[in-house]
């Protein structure tokens, strides 16, 4: 087995601490954040409603991540392969727990143990406006019975963008693939998201494009404030109002404006964390923060159109029960 | 609204207590398979498509009168067990394997019939991928202490 460089450093330079560790610089002066990262956590993005702190003890969090590979272990125990088929009419479920990586740790940010990523408003909760709660659910409703034609299905599943908002801005961990890759070069700043395999480049300086530009993943213009790299992101296409998958959903309306903050705190850890200022949507300005943490590599291609059988089975199978008379929608 | 498998559900709710909806990860398995139609499949594995967004076993599943229909069963990203250690050639065609699923709507069957694997294993019962290399369960590749790959 060949050690992962990362761990021999870590276990050579012993403990360093946050406000002893010097960021390093590219050859040209910038703080140097590249590498292969990984938000992954078992920490969600929306405070769960058995959790009533914010913050919970390190014992708590060992008892958290446990739980949590104990699922992941029993998922994975053998079976009985004689009980036949499932029944009819049950969940038709999804695939094996082995194919799961959705994290092991509980989101750990200046010695603090969370139990969720957003963190202002303290209540850990994305302040929907009435109004906005009622397009995201509208917007779920479309995905669940809409099988016309591929517009109709959510860009996740047409291979446009990785699903969840794990492309973002804000980029959020989902159930698999979690990793990015940051490359810098002068006057830019690429994160390689590994699901869809998209390649957010943000210029340093500059202005945003005219308002009727929208890219899939916004328009993405950054700095630098000492150590921290700020991203700020407009420009958001319609499209991706809608971020839904199993760990996450959020609605924003097109004109959100999305900044985000990027600093290296150790050498196997940055501070990532975003605000979200979008009147239209929510009832105030809310925050996240996140650690991202180094991954041993490397990013893998996520060639999503390659094989994607499930969109045409999708839209083929609702045009057969059409047929038959037996259309159900999605659910 | 769509659907990943219960132990998904659970695993959100229990684990991750996540206030997410029915929502699969790269696209809805309740759209794409038929919960009507459950299968119990029996055969060896004649190739696996090691893509994304989802890999696909395909088996020669043997009928009742002895014939083999050609199936291929829906898994998930290959890149999550790449990370394990795992690869195209850790399950070799000709390996025996018993699938719990559920047929897709579509029911052409070309190339071949298509379920989801909600339950793929060996006929002992262990999991494949999980009986066969020894490898624990998938892992995020950043924590230090976590098993070393094989």
């Amino acid at each position: 087995m060949k050690t992962p460089a990362i761990v021999l450093m870590l276990l050579c330079a012993g403990p360093v601490l946050a406000a002893d560790y010097k960021v390093p610089r590219t050859s040209y002066g910038d703080p140097d954040l590249q590498g292969i990262w990984t938000n992954a956590t078992v920490t969600p993005v929306e405070r769960p409603d058995w959790m009533k702190k914010a913050t919970i003890t390190a014992e708590e969090a060992t008892a958290w991540e446990k739980r949590a590979a104990e699922f992941g272990e029993r998922g994975s125990e053998p079976t009985n392969p004689e009980t036949g088929a499932p029944d009819k009419g049950d969940d038709v479920g999804g695939y094996n727990s082995f194919w799961i990586d959705a994290g092991t740790k509980v989101a750990e940010v200046r010695g603090e143990y969370r139990t969720s990523i957003v963190v202002d408003p303290p209540n850990g909760h994305i302040p929907y406006k009435p109004e906005a709660q009622a397009k995201l659910y509208a917007l779920l409703r479309n995905i669940a019975v809409g099988m016309d034609g591929p517009e109709q299905r959510p860009l996740g599943e047409r291979c446009i963008v990785g699903f969840g908002s794990t492309g973002g801005p804000p980029m959020l961990p989902v159930l698999y693939n979690n990793h990015y890759q940051i490359v810098q070069s002068p006057g830019y700043v690429m994160i390689l998201v590994e699901m869809n395999h998209d390649a957010r480049i943000v210029r340093l300086g500059g202005e945003h494009v005219p308002p009727n530009v929208r890219p899939w993943l916004g328009d993405s213009i950054g700095r630098f404030e000492g150590d921290e790299l700020v991203i700020e992101t407009t420009n958001m296409n319609p499209g991706q109002s809608l971020r839904e998958c199993i760990r996450h959903r959020v609605y924003f309306s097109p004109n959100v404006k999305v900044t985000e903050r990027l600093k290296r705190v150790a050498a196997d850890k940055i501070e990532y964390s975003f605000t979200i200022d979008d009147p239209e949507a929510f009832t105030q300005t809310w925050r996240g923060e996140m650690p991202w943490r180094a991954a041993t590599g490397p990013i893998y291609e996520y060639a999503c159109h390659e094989g994607n059988y499930s969109l045409p089975g999708i839209l083929a199978g609702a045009r057969q029960q059409e047929k038959s008379g037996t259309a159900g929608g999605g659910s | 609204m769509t659907t990943a498998c219960p132990c998904i559900r659970v695993l959100c709710a229990l684990v991750f207590a996540s206030t997410a909806p029915h929502a699969a990860a790269h696209h809805a398995f309740a759209a794409e398979f038929d919960p009507n139609v459950p299968v119990l499949l029996k055969g060896k594995v004649t190739k696996v498509q090691w893509i994304n967004p989802h890999a696909w076993v395909h088996l020669a599943a043997v009928l009742d009168d002895g014939a083999t229909q050609e199936w291929m069963v829906e898994g998930g990203t290959p890149n999550t067990l790449l990370r394990a250690g795992i690869n195209r050639d850790s399950l070799k065609p000709g390996t025996e394997i018993v699938v719990r699923g559920y047929q897709a709507k579509d029911k052409t069957c070309k190339p071949a019939c298509k379920a989801n694997g909600r339950d793929v294993t060996f006929p002992d019962g262990r999991k494949i991928f999980m009986g066969s290399s020894g490898t624990g369960a998938p892992r995020d590749g950043a924590d230090p202490t976590e098993r070393p790959r094989p």
